[in-house]
């Protein structure tokens, strides 16, 4: 390993020795100056990603232009849910070092997920953050919901990871190689059952990091019962890096038009059971739960005309729905208790009780609603000239219905935000802190600068994506 | 001379700075009101100008044919979507009637819109901004952008300040919308995508995508995704059904707007986009289109007559009113065009002010049940004056504006299609039976709720006044405006059917 090599991997060893000094020190002298330090390390980890253009290859592991920026969006996101866990975590009394920790664990194994070379290293960066979560998620000891959560995404988890390493083993087992350039050269010619069986098991397994219908079911359950900060990270972070994942797989299907057949399946019946699922949520958190499903069956959309823009689609659409899930789940974060009414209809009234969270959970709904002029509305615009370039026109009339549907769902939101009376008696409003400010607004920003003016962000995907 | 100055740019995104004005005076509304009225105004004042130098400008070639200002701008290269905007005689009458309702629907709404008020102003700025985008874009992204964006504040306006059941009617209004334009989003890119593979220029640009070679099929389908959007904001027929509900719910501010712009920008995007850009599937569809059109008539005429809510049947009155706009337009032809574009003017104009009538007796009574007035001609003869004056503008009497447009689309229609003649003038027999039922109940009969109502005060009677006046003036006196449209009409027609 040279120096070069260890300039470009220093993002990754930041966090990891950041991850591991929080638990030591934790121990030594706990205190909330953790998070604090936390946000500092992470924010190193993202500047040092996006600043210095050092890029190595090494075995298993090469950072390339597309990890960099795949992991400084991810670090960034991590950096909003701290933010936003800081003063969470002292209302709801989660104590204890293990939380910005296993924060700084998670980014660890999503920035190793997108540098990865081989299936091994993919495995490891994939698994390394879902164990996190399965941590995150059930953070809070004295919470039901949060353990029966915790237990339902294990006990899912556990099983998709057993399928992944499956469809590796398989692939493996075939092709002799564990390299996913190795592979993707290989996957010219035939394919041979075993081969194929393979990739249907690796397919799977993303399915459920990505909650593609028919792997989506633990969602809804997750979403709710997790602390609304790991929620947040849950559905935007741990998508993207799974998402990132992918896209480092895809070239290993090689032309097999199976892929193409199962991803238009998924995206299918993402678009459907998502956007029909939440029409009839009535808890905030499992509408965005089950919405983000539907969410995701877009972002398989633009996958299914991969040959056709596609990925460039997809990415897009996924940041778009990063930035505007990170603002929804924040403010859902800001509102007080929210174990107890975390219902739609509390929300009555709160563009006027607390104007800023207010504002924000509209314009997020607008985002995901994909109407103009947010990052939304453009995600889906790409999205769709992608299906239609490729030829996708019945998924893409499948997909514009589904959006009409979601649109319903969303504006109730607006609707109760701001158009029905406020509920008696009226609970304290918990005013944002600094921090949770800045975690609101800049997600927001990000999805009304993206919407103006989307530019910059597709030509960065261009080159990020061509040279990857 | 405005051609020195990025004026289009201007108009749409003056308001939108005068959004940040009213940021420090979210509690004042006293202050935030003149703020706002007067950001109107001077959109009004700049459009004023415009109309004082459309001939000057006519003299001077611009790059497109018919157009007095052009501006463009690379946006998004990655798709090939630019910022364009182009002005003509149609964009400077509608943008002329957009500032100029805007002033009238802020004035109107100056002592109604108590809570809240400078959010309502925002909201308000926000849609004048989207509303001229509409009529300005020639970029199709870009004007859907607009399309879509002059909604978000129409459904906050219906549903926070509106009466009766505001949410059903603004989801209803959103989602009807939303249906038609997510079609015509597909449509529009599979347009782009079928042009860049003929010529393989990536543009959503509307003078390149005219263009484009499409096979008839191809064509009726996505004229079809375009039609239903426009169809819907028209509103035609069987799609009618939102826009009874959300005039009623709407505040007076809402409804005029509603009636008087977004209606129009149906109406603007069927005779900008709709036919220039499928000319074959227009001409096939237009048999449909006439039907819709005079069932609309017809409908909209005998529904109104049953209404007990006055507000409700000036809605479907304005249904039947537009009908005859979309016959103007489904002929396709000069003369009848022209009505058409006047005619949306001039409905903008008198439904406009009937519902800013409707509003202020019911700020004064609290009903707008035709049941529960009576004998109003006593006692309150200014408001009485001006709602029969307007009452039979919309009845189409000679003098008054809407006659000008209605003659103009019958005459121009009578060549293509003397049928659709024929049943459009029964047609035009039935507002006057609604309204003179209207007029004489609420009007002349005998009281019939002792009502203690105060007559117009000054604010009032000077908005009716500015109204009236250029409702006589177009009505008595549409040759200039006619000349301004008259050249981008003949361009429309000469390439269309």
């Amino acid at each position: 390993m040279t120096s070069g090599d260890l300039i470009a991997l220093m993002p990754l060893l930041i966090l990891t020795a950041g991850s591991v000094l929080c638990l030591l020190v934790g121990v030594l002298r706990p205190g909330k100056y953790l998070y604090a330090a936390a946000i500092i390390v992470v924010s190193s980890a993202l500047l040092w990603s996006c600043a210095l253009p050092a890029e190595a290859v090494l075995s298993g592991l090469s950072v390339t232009p597309f990890s960099r920026f795949s992991s400084a969006f991810l670090y960034g996101t991590g950096i909003i849910a701290l933010l936003l866990a800081y003063s969470y975590n002292i209302r709801h009394g989660i104590v204890g070092e293990e939380y910005p920790a296993t924060i700084l664990f998670a980014l660890t194994g999503m920035g190793a997920a997108c540098a990865a070379t081989d299936l091994l290293m993919l495995f490891l960066g994939l698994e390394a953050f879902t164990f996190a979560f399965y941590i995150l998620v059930a953070i809070r000891r004295d919470s039901s919901r949060g353990g029966e959560a915790g237990l339902k995404y294990l006990l899912n988890g556990t099983l998709s990871a057993a399928i992944l390493a499956m469809g590796m083993a398989l692939v493996y087992a075939d092709r002799g190689t564990l390299r996913l350039a190795e592979l993707a050269s290989a996957s010219e010619g035939a394919h041979e059952p075993l081969f194929l069986a393979g990739c249907c098991l690796i397919l799977l397994g993303m399915a459920f990091k990505l909650s593609l219908a028919p792997a989506h079911l633990w969602t809804a359950d997750v979403y709710q019962g997790a602390p609304a900060p790991v929620t947040a990270l849950l559905s935007t972070a741990s998508k993207g890096a799974s998402l990132a994942a992918l896209l480092l797989l895809l070239p290993l299907f090689g032309a097999w038009h199976g892929l193409h057949d199962i991803l238009w399946l998924v995206a299918l019946l993402s678009m459907l059971a998502g956007n029909l699922a939440a029409l009839v949520q009535n808890n905030l958190k499992r509408m965005l739960a089950w919405s983000s499903v539907g969410q995701m069956g877009y972002v398989a959309l633009a996958l299914v005309a991969a040959p056709a823009g596609g990925v460039r689609a997809a990415a897009f659409y996924l940041v778009a729905y990063a930035a505007a899930g990170l603002a929804a789940f924040g403010v859902v974060s800001v509102l007080p208790d929210e174990e107890e009414r975390d219902t739609i209809e509390a929300c009555r009234g709160l563009g006027y009780r607390n104007p800023l969270a207010g504002a924000v959970l509209a314009a997020a709904m607008f985002s995901l609603a994909g109407i103009p002029p947010t990052a939304g509305f453009m995600g889906k615009f790409t999205v769709f000239a992608a299906a239609l370039r490729g030829g996708e026109i019945t998924l893409a009339l499948v997909g514009i219905l589904s959006a009409l549907v979601a649109v319903f769902f969303y504006l109730r939101v607006v609707v109760v935000l701001y158009m029905k009376p406020s509920a008696l008696p009226v609970e304290p409003v918990h005013m944002p802190d600094v921090a949770e400010m800045i975690a609101l607004l800049v997600p927001i920003v990000v999805v009304v600068l993206v919407g103006v003016y989307p530019q910059p962000l597709l030509e960065l995907l261009e080159k990020i994506l061509i040279r990857s | 001379m405005p051609g020195h100055y990025p004026l289009l740019t201007i108009l749409i995104f003056l308001p939108l700075a005068g959004c940040l004005l009213l940021l420090p005076l979210w509690n004042r509304a006293s202050i935030a009101r003149p703020v706002a009225f007067g950001v109107a105004a001077v959109e009004l004042a700049l459009t004023g100008w415009l109309y004082a130098s459309w001939q000057v400008l006519e003299g001077v070639p611009t790059k497109l044919p018919g157009y007095l200002l052009l501006e463009d701008a690379p946006w998004i290269p990655s798709f090939g979507i630019r910022y364009t905007l182009g002005l003509d005689g149609i964009s400077l009458l509608m943008v002329m009637l957009t500032a100029f309702t805007f002033c009238v629907a802020l004035a109107v709404s100056w002592n109604a819109i108590k809570e809240r008020a400078t959010l309502f102003l925002t909201l308000m700025l926000v849609m004048e901004a989207g509303i001229m985008g509409v009529f300005l874009a020639l970029d199709l992204a870009l004007f859907y952008l607009f399309w879509e964006i002059m909604l978000i504040p129409m459904f906050f306006l219906i549903g926070v300040w509106g009466h009766g059941r505001k949410i059903y009617s603004t989801i209803k209004f959103f989602l009807f919308t939303m249906f038609g334009s997510l079609l015509m989003l597909l449509a529009i890119i599979a347009l782009h995508l079928l042009h860049a593979q003929q010529s393989g220029v990536a543009t959503f640009g509307l003078p390149e995508l005219m263009h484009t070679r499409l096979p008839f099929d191809t064509q009726l389908w996505l004229f079809a995704a375009f039609f239903l959007a426009f169809a819907i904001k028209f509103p035609l027929f069987p799609l009618h059904t939102w826009l009874p509900d959300a005039h009623t719910d709407a505040p007076t501010a809402g409804s005029v707007v509603l009636a008087g712009l977004l209606l129009k920008t149906g109406s603007y995007g069927l005779i900008r986009f709709g036919y220039p850009l499928f000319p074959l599937a227009a001409q096939a569809l237009t048999p449909l289109f006439y039907t819709l059109a005079l069932l609309g008539i017809f409908y909209a005429s005998l529904v109104a007559f049953a209404q007990e809510d006055m507000k409700r049947l000036i809605a479907y009155s304005s249904i039947g009113h537009m009908g005859y706009v979309a016959i103007g337009i489904a002929a396709w032809e000069p003369v009848a065009l022209s009505g058409s574009i006047l005619q949306m003017a001039n409905h903008g104009v008198t439904t406009g002010a009937l519902f800013c009538m409707i509003g202020m007796l019911d700020e004064r009574a609290h009903t707008r049940d035709i049941a529960a007035f009576g004998g109003l001609w006593g006692k309150i003869p200014l408001w009485s004056f001006f709602f029969l004056i307007f009452s039979l503008t919309s009845m189409g009497l000679p003098g008054l504006n809407s006659f000008v447009g209605e003659f103009l689309i019958l005459a121009g229609t009578i060549h293509k299609s003397p049928l659709v003649v024929v049943l459009s003038f029964v047609g035009i027999i039935l507002p006057l039976i609604y309204m003179v039922r209207l007029l004489q109940e609420v009007l002349f009969q005998q009281e019939r709720q002792p009502l203690a109502l105060a007559d117009l005060d000054l604010r009032e009677m000077a908005i009716l006044a500015v109204l009236l006046l250029l409702n006589i003036w177009v009505g008595v006196h549409p040759a200039p405006l006619l000349d301004m449209i008259h050249l981008p009409v003949l361009l429309l027609t000469g390439g269309a059917p």
